[in-house]
């Protein structure tokens, strides 16, 4: 058997395997666009495109007699979603969006500046576990949990009796506006659930923003004579900002679009997200529910562009 | 005179590492000292002692003549040029160079035209709006110098402030450095692994091990008459010489130093010491030769020595045996350790 | 439930439908084809793969040969979504999808002489007009139920004999008020349940169907409800949820199903049900089959041996709903009794008025009430307080 003589440097690969490895690795760009072109058609296409139908969408009516919807463009059905109880939804669920994300910056970020500068080996993998562990459990399963927590008989009223504080909670639900029967249906209750729910994605872009800002340019704004506090507002915070806007990203569209959470921890109003299932669901009033979904794009966009122009990104 | 920055007895100690271990150091106004030692052997940490990033485990540091132990970095009339220049990339180069004053309070205008005329003495008028990722490594260190000079500190310290920078750029910024200290007449402390540079821009050196200084003295000395045989390694140049070789020499039994310019070449005949060419590197203006003395290897020191023979002279080709003549003050013993 | 106005304009079609449907119906029911897919709300098909104590398959595909196959749906939308794609034997179609199954021609006419248990079905039910068109029957009747008032019996004594207690600030027995301890269903529907608190308190506004409003009629419904939100912490919308707040959030009476009051009676929660004077609504499932049915044999056998079998019985006391079949509250076919099918509400059929799908044409006149999808947005106004 000749089968080693017969071979000269390198055999050829034969076949359509062999033939393709080598025109990928002549053509780098073939393997390029081979890699990108489904995920580029998945967005382009599905994404884009069904954000593009929805939009569509808003722009026709509703019949007022038959339901049908009317495929004629009109403005009408975005005048309908200026109508005092739909301003109310968007209004309540902005503040809402706005209080979460407020919340969670003051909860995330001492959490994520003791990760990214302090937490070494065990103790850093203790954090990553502890942001990520609540992950990995059901959504619903923690949103249920907390409405146990917070129910009149609950473990939080509990707390404030065996404390002898029940009348401070009390009095503190008699406020109209953000109180209730019970934490767990109150707006309050609300806002507590929306800050643990999103706390991780606050939490994380923060701290991978910290582990980026070199030691150095802390000792070096205290050795220019800046006190602890100084060097924070300086130097810390604005180059913390880009991870904080996208922690803010995350919790405030997050907010803006969830539907499940109001719907179990609350006073049962509508929140955007609830509106727009409940119209697009039961009432088949898809131009109205299309309108409705526009709301949190233009708010994003806007919130963008404000963060933007406050030098947010400045430090990318 | 009072010291500028004087070190009591001072340690930092890491757990059971001994970063710095009961260092006693004097460093006088206007002095440009080095800090020269091995990565590891404490240098860099006594340079943070003193811009207070780390505080003393044991002793006390004084800035002229006033215990700063305990004082946090932002109470020190003193400024440190950082290693990778510790820019902030937030701001332009123009608020990096006046953040001190911002912080000090200095109105805007009066920080504009200071932080400008920093830039200036730094050769960088007109810089003051771009960012730092827009400058070039010297650009950089340039503006990390403005950063820390406008504050007008008593003391500057640079932490191995030319390690980033290639070698044309490393020997350009050598003289500029210098040249600048004398301009502003203050303290420079910098640190180095770079015994050349330490020796070439120092009015004094330390020499740091394990912790402890070796040796401080002027560039001179610490070449021609190294303390310790660690000093002589780690400065190079120097024969290190096993005592037994000493001995050959004509010196005491113990290990001591002799430069190889002291060395000088003739015919082996009548010699008292003859070796063999083993090897020749040219240096331009020098060749640098070493010679094998035929002793015999002695168990932890070597038998051959570096000759340097001036240029103009004969140079003998590998395999030659030459005899050696030497200076007998130039025979330096040293400490053991 | 949703835009039965499309259905309803396309009732005008139904008389033709009907007359092209008859001619696709089978004449007699031949060998299985071995397996149906059925439509069916989550609960509606068991196998005993939850409880092994209520299964209503197995034996059925023991003896036909049929593979039972189930999607299961959560809205009548849905479910009228997955009909509309095709694919399925049978649905339980909910009285507010029910019609617009028949209109949209998704579900076919059955001749009820190839269902021999369809004697046995409850008289009551035989006609009703969620599944019997101009005397053509589609569909077999599967289940139904009130939306009773639950109450704690702690705090009412004696049953409430009227919903105001969910209505109208009052100080209960415990010499608390109400407030913040009632709750309404979070569904546009519930409008219906104020509509029909008016009939009989407010007779001068001429209700005469809870589901047909005109525009007076339902500012006062609207009216009725905003007071209501005042006394409301929190609707419900989920029966799980509901027990929870009934377990832990001190709610003592609320608009409630038999499924729940079932569920905390089981718990030993000191609730029971009622329906007070002014009567109540409820809902009617019927077992419909597609037009364009695969297997309609099996789908013929699954429809005979959903009247037949021991699902009639055992179903209603999984779901806490009264059995189409009168017979199966006392012939042991499973574990229903007829007390509790007096529980579930078996006697209260006549008080009942049954979910359909408020349509801007109604009894009233062409375009005289108003249409679903306005009860949708007024009532999302209603309880974000406006």
């Amino acid at each position: 058997m000749s089968v080693l003589a017969d071979s000269g440097p390198r055999p050829a690969r034969e076949g359509v395997g062999g033939r393709l490895s080598d025109l990928l690795w002549r053509r780098p760009g073939v393997l390029l666009a081979l890699l990108l072109v489904p995920p580029l058609l998945w967005l382009g296409v599905v994404y884009l495109g069904s954000l593009f139908a929805l939009l569509l969408q808003s722009f026709f009516s509703i019949d007022e007699f038959s339901g049908v919807i009317d495929r004629t463009p009109t403005l009408k059905t975005y005048g309908e979603l200026l109508r005092p109880a739909n301003l109310d939804i968007i209004w309540r669920t902005v503040l809402m969006a706005a209080a979460v994300t407020v919340a969670s910056v003051a909860v995330a970020f001492p959490i994520a500046y003791y990760a990214a500068r302090h937490a070494r080996g065990r103790w850093k993998a203790l954090f990553y576990l502890g942001v990520m562990l609540p992950l990995w459990s059901s959504y619903l399963v923690k949103v249920y949990a907390w409405k146990l927590i917070l129910a009149k008989e609950g473990i939080v009223g509990w707390g404030f009796d065996s404390l002898g504080l029940g009348r401070v909670l009390e009095a503190f639900l008699a406020v109209p506006g953000i109180g209730g029967n019970s934490l767990s249906v109150s707006p309050t209750g609300t806002f507590i659930v929306f800050v643990y729910v999103w706390l991780p994605f606050m939490i994380l872009p923060i701290q991978a923003a910290l582990e980026r800002v070199p030691d150095s340019l802390v000792e070096a704004s205290g050795d220019l004579g800046a006190t602890p506090g100084q060097t924070f507002r300086h130097v810390i915070w604005p180059l913390a900002l880009p991870g904080v806007v996208a922690g803010s990203i995350f919790t405030f569209s997050l907010t803006l679009g969830d539907y499940i959470i109001p719907q179990i921890i609350g006073t049962s109003a509508r929140f955007i997200g609830l509106a727009v299932y409940q119209y697009q669901g039961t009432a088949g009033n898809v131009p109205l529910a299309a309108a409705f979904a526009v709301v949190p794009i233009v708010i994003m966009g806007s919130y963008l562009a404000v963060a933007k122009r406050l030098g947010a990104f400045d430090a990318l | 005179m009072t010291a500028a920055v004087s070190f009591r007895g001072v340690s930092r100690h890491f757990g059971t590492v001994k970063a710095v271990d009961g260092v006693d150091l004097d460093i006088a106004e206007g002095e440009f000292f080095a800090m020269l030692g091995p990565s590891g052997s404490g240098k860099t940490t006594c340079l943070r002692l003193i811009a207070g990033f780390e505080t003393p485990t044991a002793g006390r540091i004084e800035l002229f003549g006033e215990d700063v132990s305990g004082r946090p970095p932002y109470r020190r009339a003193v400024n440190t040029v950082f290693q990778d220049y510790a820019l902030f990339p937030h701001l332009n180069v123009l608020d990096n160079v006046a953040y001190g004053l911002m912080i000090a309070g200095v109105p805007k205008a009066e920080r504009r035209r200071r932080a400008e005329e920093a830039l200036s003495m730094m050769a960088l008028p007109g810089y003051g709006g771009r960012k730092p990722s827009e400058l070039s490594g010297g650009q950089r260190q340039r503006v990390a110098l403005a950063r820390a000079l406008v504050n007008r500190p008593r003391v500057l310290l640079l932490d191995e402030p030319l390690g980033a920078l290639d070698l044309k750029l490393r020997e350009q910024m050598q003289d500029e450095l210098k040249t600048l200290q004398r301009k502003v007449g203050i303290t420079f402390v910098f640190v180095t692994h770079d015994q050349g540079e330490a020796l070439s821009m120092a009015d004094r050196v330390a020499v740091f091990n394990e912790g402890r200084i070796q040796q401080v003295g002027s560039p001179e000395e610490v070449y021609a008459r190294p303390r310790t045989r660690f000093v002589a390694d780690f400065v190079g140049g120097s024969n290190v010489l096993h005592p037994g070789v000493a001995a050959l020499f004509g010196g005491r039994p113990a290990w001591a130093s002799l430069r190889p310019e002291a060395l000088r070449l003739g015919p082996p005949e009548g010699a008292r010491i003859t070796g063999v060419v083993t090897a020749a590197r040219y240096l331009g203006a020098a060749t640098r030769l070493v010679v094998d003395l035929g002793a015999g290897a002695p168990p932890d020191g070597r038998s051959d020595v570096a000759v340097l023979v001036p240029g103009g002279h004969p140079v003998p080709a590998p395999g030659t045996r030459v005899g050696l003549a030497w200076d007998a003050e130039a025979l330096h013993p040293m400490a053991t350790e | 439930m949703t835009i039965l106005a499309r259905g309803a304009s396309a009732l005008a079609l139904l008389a033709m439908l009907g007359a092209t449907a008859a001619q696709a119906q089978m004449t007699e029911v031949g060998d299985g084809e071995g397996a149906v897919s059925i439509v069916a709300w989550p609960g509606y098909i068991e196998r005993g793969e939850t409880d092994p104590a209520y299964d209503w398959v197995t034996g059925f595909e023991q003896a036909t040969g049929c593979m039972v196959d189930v999607k299961t749906a959560n809205t009548s939308d849905e479910m009228v979504a997955l009909m509309n794609e095709g694919g399925f034997d049978l649905v339980t179609a909910s009285g507010d999808a029910s019609l617009r199954l028949v209109a949209g021609q998704r579900v076919q006419a059955i001749d009820t002489d190839l269902i021999p248990s369809w004697s046995k079905v409850d008289d009551r039910l035989k006609d009703a007009p969620w599944h019997t068109v101009d005397g053509v029957h589609y569909g077999v009747p599967y289940q139904w139920g009130p939306n009773v008032l639950m109450y704690r019996t702690d705090v009412f004594p004696e049953a409430p004999t009227s919903w105001n207690v969910v209505f109208e600030e009052q100080t209960l027995s415990d010499g608390q008020s109400n407030k913040g301890r009632v709750q309404a269903y979070d569904g546009p529907i519930y409008i219906a349940d104020a509509a029909q608190y008016l009939m009989a308190h407010k007779p001068e506004l001429g209700i005469t169907s809870p589901y047909e409003l005109n525009e007076d009629q339902y500012k006062a419904a609207l009216d009725l409800l905003r007071a209501q939100r005042e006394l409301v912490g929190r609707y419900w919308h989920d029966a799980m949820i509901q027990v929870d707040d009934v377990q832990n959030e001190g709610v003592v009476a609320s608009s409630s199903w038999p499924f729940q009051v079932n569920l905390l009676k089981a718990d030993g929660a000191p609730v029971a049900s009622t329906i007070p004077e002014e009567g109540a609504t409820g809902w009617a499932d019927t077992l419909m089959m597609a037009a364009d049915a695969e297997h309609p044999n099996c789908a013929y056998r699954f429809m005979e041996h959903s009247l037949s079998s021991n699902l009639q019985s055992d179903l209603s006391v999984w779901f806490g709903s009264v059995p189409a079949v009168p017979a199966a509250c006392s012939d042991g076919s499973g574990q229903q009794t007829q007390e509790g099918c007096d529980a579930n509400g078996f006697q209260d059929f006549d008080r009942i008025r049954f979910w359909t799908t408020p349509t801007a044409d109604c009894s009233q006149g062409e375009g005289a009430c108003v249409p679903y999808y306005r009860w949708v947005s007024d009532y999302i106004g209603v309880i974000g307080g406006r």
